[in-house]
Formats: structure tokens, sequence, C-alpha cells
């Protein structure tokens, strides 16, 4: 949707979050979200800047929260990548983001690195087989250092299955797709994007997440050895969180 | 033949991308002569990943071979990226 100004009444502004107005009303006397000003004393009005620093800040509990959902439905626009050419866009967006800070400039190309790796993956393996919503979900918070993709594609152990049939579930899927070069697209020569992710996280002060089906797999800084156990819950896809 | 791999793009992640430069460069390369190497510069690329890599460099690897000459970068995720082609296509890049 098109807004014409930077300043939303409240109707537009629960329109833009997903939420209903009376909720938005809550988190205003609740000071979850607090409306900025009062036009005349009689409208709300949220700037456009901050619902999405208010987004922004919830990214991860919206991620989680898309890929497990039972209904399927595309998360908020400024999240989804409908096809690789946006998430492409939105990686030159996150290194303008992250460039600037001087802390992580050593490092920002290896971690814009991995974050295009697993998005690709999930295009790559997905591509005509997307079960619901085609894409994925691409969110971070700089000031949290966090960064999250998510897709609601075949998941790992599906895609693996095609080349490995022998695989039985998603821990040894996982384990497979960050140890062993294999591809899921065999005969086509891939299956060393996760290796690398793996190899980055390894040598840097990165911590990654990353689950499919009812494995999640933990690697970083404290945690120097890959270590997957299964899950009480359980969704089709991936999702990967990676901390900086 | 010296080739800018900043002229695909500053960001290069994308097999799908990796596999259009390919396809793009082809015919440029046919006209190489037999003794002729061929340099790769990475000045100016900001970051570089094995999927774009995969379909771009291992394919020249495999046309040039020896005469393919990698032009030390000190981008951590081009050095990063050539070590992974390297260990996962069991070939060894020139690099100089």
């Amino acid at each position: 949707m098109y807004y014409m100004n930077n300043n939303l009444r409240i109707k537009e502004a629960a329109d833009f979050l997903g939420i209903s107005v009376a909720t938005l009303r809550r988190w205003d006397t609740k000071g979850r979200l607090a409306v900025q000003r009062k036009e005349r004393g009689e409208h709300r009005l949220y700037s456009i800047t901050r619902l999405e620093e208010f987004l922004t800040s919830r990214c991860l509990e919206l991620a989680e929260k898309w890929i497990k959902d039972k209904i399927s439905k595309r998360p908020h626009a400024i999240f989804y990548c409908p096809d690789s050419s946006i998430f492409q866009a939105r990686l030159y967006k996150l290194r303008s983001a992250l460039s600037p800070r001087e802390e992580i400039e050593s490092f920002y190309s290896l971690l814009i690195s991995i974050v295009g790796e697993i998005g690709d993956n999930s295009f790559g393996h997905n591509i005509g087989n997307w079960p619901d919503i085609t894409g994925i979900f691409f969110g971070y918070d700089i000031k949290n250092r966090v960064i999250v993709l998510a897709d609601r594609g075949q998941g790992v152990l599906k895609t693996l299955k095609r080349v490995k049939p022998e695989l039985v579930d998603d821990s040894e899927a996982l384990r497979v797709a960050f140890t062993e070069v294999v591809s899921g697209r065999y005969p086509e020569n891939r299956g060393n994007g996760l290796k690398y992710v793996r190899q980055i996280i390894e040598q840097n002060p990165f911590d990654l997440f990353f689950q499919s089906g009812e494995a999640k797999l933990s690697l970083g800084r404290n945690n120097l050895e890959l270590k997957i156990k299964k899950t009480k819950d359980s969704f089709r896809g991936c999702l990967a969180i990676i901390r900086f | 033949m010296i080739i800018n791999i900043k002229k695909f793009g500053a960001i290069l992640t994308s097999r799908q991308l990796g596999k259009e430069a390919w396809a793009a460069f082809l015919p440029d390369l046919n006209n190489i002569s037999e003794d002729e190497k061929v340099y790769l510069d990475f000045s100016g690329v900001d970051v570089f990943s094995p999927s774009w890599g995969d379909e771009f460099l291992t394919n020249l690897y495999k046309k040039f071979g020896e005469r393919l000459v990698l032009k030390r970068s000190t981008n951590s995720s081009v050095v990063a990226t050539i070590d992974i082609l390297q260990k996962v296509n069991h070939l060894k890049f020139n690099i100089e």
C-alpha cells in the first residue's frame, strides 16, 4: 500500500500492522506502542518510521509466528521477499545498514555472505515447489544485532531425501546439510552453502540457530561443536537466526 | 584478459545470478587465444559467496585450468569463498 505522508491515522496504522484498531488503542494505553501525537487534539497519528521500527524490533517473534502458523499468509511487506531479486535488493539495504558501524565493518562482508547463502538456499531448493507461501521472511534488527530468515518451503529432510533416500529424520538431515557436500538438486553441482555458513560461524563472533522440521541446530562463539536436538514444536520449512 | 568481477555487482551471493553471469560472459571467453591467461580481479566486490562463485569461478577453472589466475583479494568473503570452493570441488586456484 502507498501512503501519501509519513503520519498515519489509527485505522491506517492498524492496517499497516495487520491488527485491529482496538488492539492498537490497547497498546497505546499500556505503553507498548504509544501514539506519537494527536492532530488538533482529535486524531491519533503514528509515523510509518516508528511503526517500521516497532515491527523490526519484533522480527524474531514475527518470523517464528509466521513459520509456525497453521494458516498460511504472506508476512508483512517490510519482511517479505517473494522472489530472489527482492531478497537480493534487501541484501544491499542490509549492507547499507551495517557498513557505517565501525565495530562490525571488518566482518560485515562475511555476515551478509552467509545471510545471502541461507536465503539463496531457500529459493534454490523450493523453486516451483513452494507448498503454500512463495518466498521468504527476511528481517533484521541491527540495534539488537540479530538477523532472521524463514521459509515455509519443503524443509531440509524432504529436499535431501531426493539424493539421500536413506535419511530418516530431520536431525540426520540437518547434520548432513551442515557437514557433507551433497546436493538436493542432483545432478546440479551444489551443496556447499551450509558448509560454508558453518565454517564462517565457527571462525567469527556469530551465533547460529537453525531449525527445520523437528530438529534444531545451534552453533556459535561459546558452542563450536555442532549441536542438533529434537524440538517439541515442529514446522515445515526452515528458520535461521543469526546473532552478531 | 582481465575480468573485473565488480562489473557483475557489489553483492554476489545468488546462484541464479552467477549462472546468468556465466552465460552472458561465455561468448567473450570463446575469443581468448590458447596461450592467453585469464585474470580475475575482485576489487570493488563487497560481498561474495559460494553459490555465485561456484557458478562462475568453478566453470572458469574447468575451462581454463592453470591459465585462470585469481588476483589476491583482501575481502574476507572473497577469501573464504575461494577457500571453500577449492575444498569442496577438489581444485587449486592459481592465486597471485
